[in-house]
C-alpha cells in the first residue's frame, strides 16, 4: 500500500508512460479508454482499479444501514424464553444507554424459511424468501450503547477519534471500476444520519475516497449528483463550447510536454464529459422496465435500493443505503407499530434487490450486509423524565448483542452464526466484535485487515487498529 | 503441508526431552552432584534442555507473537515479555505469570481467551503454542540468554528504555540537533553569476552540481510574475502589471514587485488561510446535540486576527505565543490580541468529551508547530518517538488546567450603526434566562440532595457496589445520588478525626459495625460528661444525638440528615435564619448548608447535577444566545479564549486512555525532549509551554516553519513530510540548507515570515522554468534537487478567487468579519478565505478541490485530480456566474459589438493576464463566429466563451 507520499510527489502511472516516451499518444480518441481505465486521479492515490492483496471473494460491498438500532429480538433472532417471562424481571438484565424493566417479548411471529430452516420475523418476508442465501450473524457485539460512537465504530473502526470509513478505506485500496461514476456512494434519503457525513469520511485518506452523498428523496438526477448538468446549455451547445475548451487546452499541452499533472487535468475533463451522461443514467431509475419499478416499489427506499443495484453493476466499489435522516430505526417506544412501519418501508425493496442480483449473477460479486450500529434490549425501557419516553412500549439500544446479515460476496448462506443468552441480551457463543465483522469483510474483498495501512501522523493506521480477526465460519 | 506439521513434531520433541530433562536432572543431583566434564558426550543437564525448549519454542513464540507490543520500549499495558525479569513483574494492573504455576497465570487465561483481555491481538494462538506456554510457566519460567536474570545487558523496565530512546534520539536524530548556521559551498567559476549571491541558491547548486545535474534556465518574465503573484497572493497579477514587468524584467522591477506584494493585505490574506489548515480552522464545533448550536460565532475573529498578524509582520516567535498564551504574557498585550487563542479553541468539540478536546490541542502544539507526533503517547508510551505517556499527561495536566469561560470577553466596540442598543438588550436578556434557568437547577438540586442527605452520608461511609456503567446508586424513590456530591462530602468526611466537634461522632461510629455504632457515640457524648477531655462537641449534634439515640449506622445518617435539614438554605427547603442563631448553629450552617459546601452547590455547578432534561434545556437557552451572536447586527466582536483555572491541576497518566483506569498522576511540565522543565503551581503552564516552543535551545519549530514556507513557495519540501520531522519522518536532503535558512530567520529576520518569503522568492532556485527536462526525468523525478520549478494547480482558494478577479466582482477592500457562503452568488465579492466552513459539512465541491481536513493540523494538502473538479469547472453555478460577469466586463470595457476581436483580447486578458495568441485570437472569433446567436434571457455566445476560457488548464495551473 502507497504511504502518505507529499502532495506534491503524486506520480501518475501515465507519468511512466510519458518518461517512456509515449507522450501525448493517449490524448487520441482511440486511448480515452485506455485513460479511462488507467488513471483518472494523475495520481498515486487514484481510483483506478488495483490488485487486491489476494484473490477476493466479493468486488463490490452494499450496506444497507438500518440505523437506530433495529431490535434483533424482533426480526432474526427469535427469544421464545422471554414469552416465559413476560412483565417480570429477566435474570441478567444488563445497563444500557436507560434503565430498563420487564421482559418484553417480541409481538411478531417467527417462522422458519427455506431449505435451511432459518428464522426469521414476520417483518421481513420479502428477505425472507431469501433465507437461504442469508448469513445471520447473531453475536455481534459493540462497546457502548451509544449511537454516536457506535456508528463511528462500525463505519470507521474507532468510536472516537477521527478515522477513515470503512468505505473509504476500500476505495483507498481497491480504486473503483468506473471512472464515471463516484468509487463509494453513500444514499440517505432526506437528509444526514446521526454523526452526519462522518459516517463516510475519509478523515486523513485524501478527498477523493470520501462517500459521495446522495439524497436520495430527491428524484430529478441533476439533484441527485452534484454538477452532473450544466445549468442553462443543452448539449449541444457545451459540446461546441467542450470542443474550444480542447483546442485551447491542447494547444497549452503541447507548449509544454511531459507534464503528468497537466496532462491528467486534460484527461479529466474528457472523463467529466463522458460522466455527464454515465452518472446521468446510472441515478436515473426511470430508465427501468415498469416491472422492474415495480417490484422495487415505487418509493424512497424502492428507489435508492434501484440505485444500488444499477450502481454495483456499473462498477461503483461501494454503496451505503441508508434507512433516513436522524435514526429512524431508534424504537424507544411503541416499538410494534415503529418496527412494523420501518420493516414494512424496506423490505419489499431489499427482497427485489436481492432477487436482481441473483438474476444478474451479481450476487457472488456483491458482500450484501444488513444491520444498525446495535440492536436493542429484551427488556422494556422505562419511562424517564428527558427521554421523550412516556409509556413502557419500546426497547433501548443494546450493545451487548445483536444481529446483522450478510448474503452473497462469498460468504456461507443459510447459516447462523453465534448466539445471544436466551433472552436476546448478550452475545455468548463466538462473539464477533464489529472489528471482526470488518476484519472479515476486507477479507471477502481479498484484503487483508493487517495489511491495509495508511501512513499519518507519523503512524500506519488501519480499519481494525489493532484489533479484529477474520471469522473463518462467515467464509462460504 | 510442511510447515503446519513442523511445529507439531517439534512439541513432542520438547515434550520428551523437557520430560526427560527433569528425569536426568533429579538423577543428576542424586548421584553426585558434580559437573560435567568438558568435551565429555554426556547427558545433557537440566539447564541444557531448558535452555533448548526455551531457546528453540519459547523464545521464537515471544518473538514473533508477543514482543512487538510488549517489547523494547513498547511495554503495552505496562507489560513486557523480553525478559524474565519483566515477565515476573507483570503488568499494569498486576502480575501475569506465576513461575510453576499455569493455572495461576493470567498469561494462559489471555491466550486461551478465558479473559476479558483475549491476546494475541491478531489470532489466537494455535493449541500447541498455548500448550508450549504451559509447558514453560509449570516448569518454572526458565529464561535463558538474553533476557534471562542474569543479563544486565536487558533494562527490565519500560521507562529506562524510554530514557535510553531519548538520549540516543537527542544525539542521532537530525531535527533534534541544535540549529546550526552553514556555509554554503563556494560557487565554480563557471557558474552564472546571478546564482552565486543567494545562500539558497549556493547550497542548491551545489548539491544538483554534485548530483550532475544542472539548474534550470529562468522562467519567462510572464511566468515568473504570474508566478510570483499566485505564490505571495493568491491571485493573478493584472494584464498591464504582467506587461510591464515583461517589457522590463530587471532584478529591481522584480524585488519592487516582491516588496510591493509582500506588504499587500492579499499576502496576508493568502498566507493567514494555508495557516489556517495548520490550525484546523472551522466556524463550527462539528457534531452537536440536537439542542445545541453548533456554529462558532466568533471563530472569524481569530481567522481575522492571523491576517492582521501576518500584515503586519509580527515576528513567528511572538505569533505563535500568543496563539498560546495572549492571555498571560507579560506585559499584557491589548484585547484585541486575545483572538490569537482561537488557535487552541477552533477545533471540534468531540460532544464535549474533555480528553479529547485536550487530545486535539496536544497534537495540535506538537505536531502542528513543531512536526512532532505526541498524541500517540496517549494510550502508550510512543513506539518510534522518544515520547512517553508521562510526557503526554504533563501537557494534559496544562490543558486540563484550562478552561473555556462561559462569557467570552469583548474585543471592541459593537460595529457603529443603530442595531447595537437591539442586540445588547436582547443579549442581556437571553443571558438572564441562562442564569436564571441555573439558578433553578441548584435550587431543585440543593432541595433533592438536603432530603436525601441520609443516604449521601451511608454512601460515603460504605459505598455500593457500582455496576459496569459507574453509576451512582438509585434510591428507591427514583432519585439518582449525585457524584460530584459524593465527592465533595468524602472530601469533607475523609479529613476529619473523631475529634471534630461536628463530624467526630459520624468518623468514629463509621469506622466500626452497626453493632458497636451505640457504644461509639456513647463514649463521645459519655467522654464529655466525665473529667476526663472530652471532644468539644457541637451542641445541634449533641443534642440530636441525645434525643434521637441512634441504634445504627442507617440512623445516625438519619441523624445527621434532620441536622443537615435544619441548617439548609430556605430556598432549599431549609428554615429561615434566625437573627439571634447560636455559634454552635452557625457552625453547622457553616460545615453543612453554606454555598459550596457538598449539598449546596453552586450555581456555576448546577449543570454537573443536572438531570437530562435540565441540561438540555440549559443547552436550549445557550443556543438561543448562539444564534443570537451569530446572526443578529450589532453585536461586539468577542475572542475565542481559553483561560486558566482558578485551581491549576495535574494530570493522572489515563492507562490506554481509558478515564476510568488512573495511574499516577504526573506534574504539569515539558516533554523531556524539550528538558522537561516543570511549571510553576500557580498557573496552567501555557505561557511555560509557549516559550518552550520558541526557546533558543529547540531547534524544531523554527525548522518546522521554515520546512513549511519551503513547501508551500516551491511545491515539494526540504523534508518530504513538513508534518513529521520525528524519528520516522525522511531526512532532508539538503539538510544544511535548511539548517542555515531556519538559523538565519531566527538571527537575522528575528523571526519575520516576511524576511523568510522574500530570501525564498528572490532566489533563482524558485525562479527557474518549470519546463520538464528529459535529463531530470530518471535522475530526479521528484524533483529533490529543486533543479527545476513545479507545475501546480491552483488550490480551491485561488482558483475561486482568479475567477473573481477575471469577473471583477472582487471588492478588495473587504475586511472580514463573519464568514459568507464561499458558493452563494452574493459572496462573488468577497475573498475565499472569508468563506464561512462547517467543519460536519464541507461542501462536496471544496473537498473535491481539496481543502484541508478541518479535523486536524494540515500543513499541507494533498492535490487530487479527479474528474469532479472537471464537472465543476464544466457545470458548477460558481463558474457560470463568473463566466456571466466576465462576459458583462468584456462587453462593457469594448462596446462596439462589431470589435469581437477586442472583445476576445479584452477576455482573456482579463482571465489569463495576457493577450491571446493571434491563432488563440482566430480560434475564438472563428468559434464566435459559428456559435448561433441566443436568445437574450439564456447564456449568450460570451458568456460561453467566458466561460470556455475559465474552464482551460491555463487558468487552472502555474507554469
Amino acid at each position: 500500500m502507497p504511504h502518505d507520499p507529499p502532495p506534491d510527489r503524486l506520480l501518475s502511472r501515465r507519468d511512466a508512460l510519458c518518461r517512456g516516451g509515449l507522450g501525448l499518444g493517449w490524448l487520441g480518441a482511440a486511448s480515452l479508454l485506455d485513460a479511462e481505465r488507467a488513471d483518472a486521479a494523475g495520481s498515486g492515490l487514484s481510483l483506478a482499479p488495483r490488485a487486491p492483496h489476494f484473490p477476493a471473494r466479493a468486488r463490490a460491498v452494499i450496506h444497507i444501514f438500518a440505523n437506530g438500532g433495529p431490535s434483533h429480538i424482533d426480526t432474526f433472532d427469535p427469544k421464545p424464553a422471554l414469552a416465559a417471562y413476560a412483565g417480570r424481571e429477566i435474570p441478567a438484565n444488563l445497563p444500557t444507554e436507560r434503565r430498563t424493566g420487564a421482559a418484553l417479548p417480541s409481538p411478531f411471529k417467527f417462522s422458519r424459511h427455506g431449505e435451511s430452516g432459518l428464522e426469521v420475523s414476520e417483518l421481513f418476508p420479502s428477505v425472507a424468501r431469501h433465507a437461504d442465501r442469508l448469513l445471520v450473524v447473531r453475536s455481534m457485539h459493540a462497546d457502548v450503547p451509544n449511537h454516536e460512537p457506535s456508528l463511528m465504530l462500525m463505519n470507521c473502526g474507532d468510536a472516537r477519534l477521527v478515522r477513515p470509513s470503512a468505505g473509504a478505506w476500500v476505495t483507498y485500496a481497491l480504486g473503483t471500476e468506473n471512472q464515471n461514476l463516484p468509487g463509494f456512494v453513500a444514499m440517505c434519503p432526506g437528509g444526514y444520519p446521526i454523526k452526519e457525513s462522518e459516517n463516510w469520511r475519509s478523515a486523513f485518506l485524501p478527498g477523493a475516497f470520501q462517500g459521495t452523498y446522495v439524497d436520495t428523496k430527491k428524484r430529478d438526477t441533476a439533484d441527485l449528483v452534484e454538477n452532473v448538468r450544466h445549468p442553462v446549455l443543452d448539449h449541444d451547445a457545451q459540446r461546441r463550447q467542450f470542443d474550444l475548451i480542447s483546442q485551447l487546452d491542447r494547444r497549452h499541452l503541447a507548449a509544454r510536454p511531459h507534464d503528468p499533472a497537466l496532462e491528467a487535468r486534460l484527461a479529466s475533463m474528457e472523463l467529466a464529459w463522458r460522466m455527464q451522461s454515465e452518472a446521468t443514467d446510472a441515478f436515473d431509475v426511470s430508465r427501468e422496465p415498469a416491472h422492474v419499478l415495480a417490484r422495487y416499489g415505487d418509493d424512497v427506499q424502492g428507489r435508492q435500493m434501484l440505485i444500488a443495484r444499477r450502481l454495483v453493476e456499473r462498477g461503483v466499489r461501494y454503496v451505503q443505503v441508508w434507512h433516513g435522516a436522524g435514526q429512524p430505526w431508534d424504537s424507544h417506544e411503541q416499538i410494534e407499530a415503529n418496527h412494523r412501519r420501518l420493516a414494512g418501508e424496506c423490505d419489499r425493496a431489499i427482497g427485489a434487490l436481492l432477487d436482481d442480483l441473483v438474476a444478474h449473477g451479481m450476487l457472488d460479486g456483491t458482500l450484501v450486509l444488513w444491520g444498525g450500529e446495535f440492536g436493542r434490549t429484551p427488556t422494556v425501557e422505562l419511562p424517564a423524565p428527558g427521554t421523550g419516553v412516556s409509556e413502557p412500549s419500546g426497547r433501548d439500544h443494546n450493545h451487548h448483542g445483536f444481529t446483522v446479515w450478510m448474503a452473497g460476496g462469498g460468504v456461507r448462506g443459510g447459516t447462523v452464526h453465534g448466539a445471544t443468552d436466551e433472552f436476546g441480551f448478550k452475545a455468548v457463543e463466538k462473539p464477533v466484535h464489529v472489528h471482526d465483522l470488518q476484519a472479515t469483510m476486507l477479507h471477502l474483498l481479498g484484503l487483508d485487515h493487517t495489511r491495509l495501512t495508511y501512513r499519518h501522523s507519523g503512524r500506519d493506521f488501519r480499519l481494525t487498529d489493532v484489533h479484529g480477526r477474520v471469522v473463518p465460519e462467515l467464509l462460504g | 503441508m510442511l510447515r503446519t506439521r513442523l511445529p507439531a513434531r517439534i512439541w513432542a520433541r520438547g515434550r520428551l526431552a523437557l520430560g526427560v530433562g527433569m528425569g536426568v536432572g533429579i538423577a543428576v543431583v542424586a548421584c553426585c552432584g558434580t559437573s560435567r566434564p568438558a568435551g565429555a558426550e554426556t547427558a545433557p543437564t537440566v539447564e541444557d534442555l531448558h535452555q533448548q525448549f526455551f531457546e528453540s519454542r519459547v523464545r521464537p513464540l515471544l518473538s514473533t507473537k508477543c514482543q512487538e507490543c510488549h517489547g523494547d520500549g513498547i511495554a503495552e499495558a505496562g507489560l513486557r515479555l523480553d525478559s524474565r525479569q519483566a515477565l515476573i513483574r507483570g503488568a499494569d494492573s498486576g502480575p501475569v505469570v506465576v513461575p510453576g504455576k499455569a493455572a495461576e497465570s493470567r498469561l494462559l487465561a489471555v491466550v486461551r481467551h478465558a479473559d476479558d483481555i483475549a491476546m494475541p491481538p491478531d489470532g489466537k494462538l494455535s493449541d500447541d503454542d498455548i500448550s508450549v506456554l504451559e509447558t514453560w510457566i509449570s516448569a518454572g519460567a526458565p529464561w535463558s540468554g538474553p533476557g534471562g536474570d542474569d543479563d544486565t545487558s536487558s533494562p527490565a523496565a519500560g521507562p529506562v528504555d524510554m530514557q535510553r530512546r531519548l538520549e540516543d534520539a537527542l544525539r542521532d536524530h537530525w531535527a533534534f540537533q541544535p540549529l546550526l548556521r552553514h556555509e554554503p559551498p563556494a560557487p565554480a567559476p563557471q557558474v552564472p553569476p546571478e546564482w552565486a549571491h543567494s545562500r539558497i541558491d549556493r547550497f542548491i547548486l551545489a548539491a544538483a552540481t554534485a548530483a550532475g545535474v544542472s539548474p534550470s534556465p529562468a522562467a519567462s518574465p510572464r511566468d515568473l510574475v504570474r508566478r510570483v503573484w499566485f505564490d505571495l497572493t493568491g491571485m493573478p497579477p493584472s494584464a498591464a502589471e504582467a506587461d510591464a514587468f515583461a517589457a522590463q524584467p530587471t532584478e529591481e522591477s522584480y524585488e519592487a514587485i516582491v516588496d510591493r506584494l509582500l506588504a499587500s493585505r492579499h499576502h496576508a490574506e493568502h498566507w493567514a488561510r494555508k495557516w489556517l489548515d495548520v490550525a484546523r480552522y472551522a466556524d463550527t464545533m462539528g457534531y452537536a446535540f440536537d439542542s445545541q448550536d453548533k456554529r462558532y460565532p466568533f471563530a472569524w475573529t481569530y481567522r481575522d486576527w492571523v491576517v492582521s498578524a501576518l500584515a503586519a509582520d509580527r515576528p513567528y516567535d511572538q505569533f505563535i505565543t500568543l496563539q498560546i498564551a495572549a492571555d498571560l504574557v507579560v506585559p499584557p498585550v491589548p484585547p484585541s490580541d486575545l483572538a490569537a487563542l482561537g488557535f487552541l479553541t477552533v477545533g471540534r468539540t468531540f460532544l464535549g468529551n474533555t480528553n479529547d478536546i485536550i487530545d486535539d490541542r496536544i497534537d495540535l502544539v506538537t505536531r502542528g508547530l513543531m512536526g512532532l507526533t505526541v498524541a500517540c503517547a496517549r494510550c502508550h508510551d510512543h513506539k518510534y518517538e522518544p515520547v512517553t505517556t508521562a510526557d503526554y499527561y504533563a501537557l494534559h495536566g496544562i490543558f486540563a488546567s484550562c478552561q473555556i469561560p462561559e462569557e467570552l470577553p469583548e474585543i471592541g466596540p459593537p460595529p457603529p450603526g443603530p442595531e447595537a442598543a437591539a442586540f445588547a438588550a436582547t443579549y442581556a436578556e437571553l443571558r438572564q434566562a441562562v442564569t436564571d434557568h441555573e439558578a433553578a437547577v441548584r435550587s431543585r438540586a440543593v432541595r433533592e440532595a438536603v432530603a436525601h442527605a441520609a443516604a449521601y452520608f451511608l454512601e460515603v461511609a460504605r459505598p455500593a457496589v457500582r455496576g459496569a456503567d459507574k453509576r451512582p446508586p438509585r434510591l428507591a424513590d427514583g432519585y439518582e445520588l449525585q457524584q460530584l456530591i459524593i465527592d465533595k462530602l468524602t472530601r469533607l468526611v475523609g479529613g476529619q478525626t473523631e475529634r471534630h466537634p461536628i463530624l467526630g461522632p459520624w468518623v468514629a461510629a463509621a469506622s466500626g459495625s452497626d453493632a458497636e455504632v451505640p457504644s461509639r457515640l456513647a463514649r463521645l457524648l459519655e467522654a464529655d460528661a466525665a473529667s476526663q477531655p472530652a471532644p468539644d462537641l457541637n451542641a445541634v449534634i449533641r443534642d440530636e444525638l441525645v434525643s434521637a439515640r441512634p441504634g445504627s449506622l442507617a440512623e445516625l445518617a438519619e441523624a445527621y440528615a434532620r441536622v443537615v435539614m435544619r441548617i439548609a438554605p430556605d430556598w432549599a427547603g431549609g428554615p429561615a435564619v434566625a437573627g439571634d442563631e447560636t455559634d454552635d448553629v452557625r457552625a453547622v450552617r457553616e460545615l453543612l448548608g453554606a454555598a459550596g459546601t457538598p449539598f449546596v452547590v453552586l450555581e456555576t455547578e448546577a449543570m454537573r447535577v443536572a438531570n437530562m432534561a435540565e441540561q438540555t434545556e440549559f443547552r436550549r437557552r445557550q443556543l438561543n444566545i448562539t444564534k443570537h451572536q451569530a446572526e443578529a447586527a450589532g453585536g461586539p466582536p468577542r475572542a475565542m479564549v481559553l483561560v486558566d483555572r482558578p485551581q491549576p491541576q495535574d494530570s493522572p497518566i489515563l492507562l490506554r486512555g481509558s478515564p476510568s483506569r488512573r495511574g499516577d498522576v504526573v506534574k504539569r511540565r515539558m516533554p523531556m525532549l524539550l528538558g522537561g522543565a516543570e511549571v510553576g503551581a500557580e498557573s496552567s503552564g501555557r505561557l511555560d509551554l509557549a516559550r518552550a516552543l520558541v526557546a533558543p535551545g529547540n531547534p524544531l519549530t523554527a525548522r518546522m516553519i521554515v520546512n513549511w514556507a519551503w513547501t508551500h513557495h516551491l511545491g515539494g519540501g526540504l523534508v518530504p513530510a513538513p508534518g513529521d520531522l520525528g524519528l520516522r519522518g525522511e531526512a532532508p536532503a539538503h539538510r544544511e540548507l535548511l539548517d542555515d535558512l531556519a538559523r538565519r530567520f531566527m538571527d537575522e529576520g528575528g523571526w519575520s515570515l516576511r524576511w523568510l518569503h522574500r530570501e525564498i522568492v528572490t532566489s533563482r532556485t524558485f525562479r527557474q522554468s518549470s519546463a520538464a527536462r528529459e535529463d531530470l526525468a530518471d535522475r530526479d523525478p521528484d524533483n529533490r534537487l529543486f533543479a527545476r520549478a513545479n507545475r501546480r494547480r491552483l488550490d480551491w482558494e485561488a482558483w475561486r478567487d482568479s475567477m473573481l478577479v477575471a469577473a471583477d466582482t472582487l471588492d478588495r477592500v473587504h475586511c472580514g468579519g463573519r464568514g459568507v457562503d464561499p458558493l452563494a452568488v452574493e459572496s462573488m465579492s468577497v475573498r475565499s478565505i472569508y468563506g464561512r466552513l462547517d467543519r460536519q459539512d464541507v461542501p462536496g465541491l471544496l473537498r473535491t478541490f481539496d481543502v484541508a481536513n478541518p479535523d486536524t493540523a494540515v500543513h499541507v494538502r494533498v492535490r487530487t485530480t479527479v474528474p469532479q473538479q472537471s464537472l465543476a469547472v464544466l457545470n458548477s453555478e460558481l463558474v457560470v456566474n463568473a463566466a456571466r460577469r466576465l462576459a458583462a466586463r468584456v462587453q462593457a470595457e469594448v462596446a462596439d459589438p462589431a470589435r469581437d476581436d477586442l472583445r476576445v483580447d479584452s477576455l482573456w486578458r482579463a482571465a489569463l493576464s495576457r493577450s491571446p495568441s493571434a491563432e488563440e485570437r482566430d480560434a475564438a472569433l472563428a468559434w464566435l463566429a459559428a456559435e448561433p446567436p441566443s436568445d437574450a434571457s439564456a447564456f449568450g455566445r460570451y458568456e460561453r466563451l467566458a466561460q470556455a476560457v475559465l474552464a482551460v488548464a491555463e487558468f487552472q495551473f502555474i507554469d
